[in-house]
């Protein structure tokens, strides 16, 4: 009977160590290919992609089997910090799949524009030679200044009644 | 354009693919390639975007073009981490990831790439802005490259006019003033101003096709257009 405990315990260990294994890579491995200033290879960067996409169900199986790993070792006779241990194993997946939803890079590095705003040409406080990336759709122009784009790179627009993305 | 099968994307920028941006739109949570417009990755793959016609200019020259147009307002939180304006030119420093020392070009040189039915020439900003009016062609297409009065802004045309027969055999004229009178073609004889529409001779009021144009770095227009051929590369 304790032979048993014994091996149902290391099932539920393997578990959650396979549960951290499948997070860890669905947060790490995107970011660590997708970084700046390194060489992407193509099937690479398709793989990071397709577990930026599904990462996040992945994620989330993989928490509830370690929540409910943790809580069959709890009941378990194992000594109190290793209960202790399995439990904050399983609340690092529950973290990781937080994070799986959220890309760095996104949120933090390339620092969005949400809500873009525009002023006449007479009220622009700009140089003479500042640099624009300049569009004209109907009789609507409007001008995205390089200064800007260089530091957002994405502005979501509507000019002239056609959606546009302005990208730098 | 943003609006693709039926729906209005809203993109942010997302990763890097050899330095070209990777964007993502919320919509779907589809992949797209900054600079081809292509959906890489998600539901959406295999879709293109369609690509609005754009200048690169000095705030001098569009303002002197456009006195009713916007412009994007900074944001004050931001505004001290803009970046400089030649924020382009500074890029140059940086190492590139991938190379193609091909014909002279260095990675981080800048070039004006043109792509016309399924061809493709990348010019060399540098000897653009030296030579000020280049006539070449991509593929077929016969384009003629056009350095604005502030000498930094660029814009490309179809090196023929509407209605008229034969090669016009355009030539620059001085000119430093937005608006002024930049180049004169030898066929009818008619003034032209840099958004190549005539203003005298007997082609005024006519105006030339424009070609869309990327500035953009030697690494990674050729990462995107293996045929390329060159235009003003040191090699020549």
């Amino acid at each position: 009977m304790n032979n048993m405990q014994r091996s149902d315990r290391t099932r539920w260990i393997f578990v959650l160590l396979a549960c951290l294994a499948v997070s860890l890579v669905s947060v790490a491995y995107p970011m660590y290919v997708i970084r700046p200033f390194r060489a992407q290879g193509a099937r690479e960067l398709m793989t990071a992609l397709a577990v930026f996409r599904f990462g996040p169900v992945l994620t989330v199986l993989s928490a509830l089997a370690a929540a409910a790993a943790a809580i069959a070792y709890w009941r378990g006779r194992a000594s109190t910090w290793r209960r202790m241990l399995m439990a904050a194993g399983a609340m690092l997946v529950c973290v990781l799949a937080v994070l799986a939803r959220v890309n760095v890079f996104e949120v933090l590095l390339f620092h969005p524009l949400e809500h873009p705003e525009f002023a006449a040409v007479s009220e622009a406080k700009l140089d003479a030679d500042d640099k624009l990336i300049a569009v004209k759709i109907g009789r609507s122009a409007r001008a995205y200044p390089i200064r800007e784009m260089g530091y957002h790179h994405v502005v979501n627009d509507v000019v002239g009644g056609t959606a546009l993305a302005a990208t730098y | 354009m943003r609006d693709v099968a039926g729906r209005r994307l809203t993109f942010h920028l997302a990763g890097i693919n050899n330095q070209n941006f990777l964007m993502r739109d919320e919509e779907t949570g589809s992949y797209w390639q900054q600079i081809s417009g292509l959906a890489i990755s998600g539901p959406l793959k295999g879709q293109q975007l369609t690509l609005v016609l754009s200048d690169e200019l000095n705030f001098a020259t569009w303002k002197a073009e456009e006195p009713e147009g916007t412009v994007l307002k900074s944001v004050a939180k931001y505004a001290p981490e803009y970046e400089a304006k030649d924020w382009d030119v500074r890029m140059r420093r940086q190492a590139a990831v991938i190379q193609f020392p091909e014909h002279g070009m260095q990675s981080r040189d800048l070039v004006l790439g043109i792509q016309t039915l399924g061809a493709s020439r990348a010019l060399l900003y540098d000897r653009v802005i030296q030579e000020k009016l280049v006539k070449t062609y991509v593929g077929t297409q016969p384009v003629l490259v056009v350095v604005g009065p502030d000498g930094q802004s660029v814009r490309a045309f179809s090196d023929r006019i509407p209605g008229v027969e034969g090669v016009p055999d355009f030539y620059r004229m001085t000119a430093n003033q937005p608006g002024a009178v930049l180049m004169m073609d030898a066929a009818s004889g008619s003034e032209w101003n840099f958004q190549g529409c005539a203003v005298s001779g007997s082609a005024k009021g006519a105006c030339l096709e424009r070609i869309p144009m990327l500035k953009d770095y030697w690494f990674n227009w050729r990462n995107y257009n293996p045929g390329t051929m060159i235009w003003g590369n040191r090699a020549n």
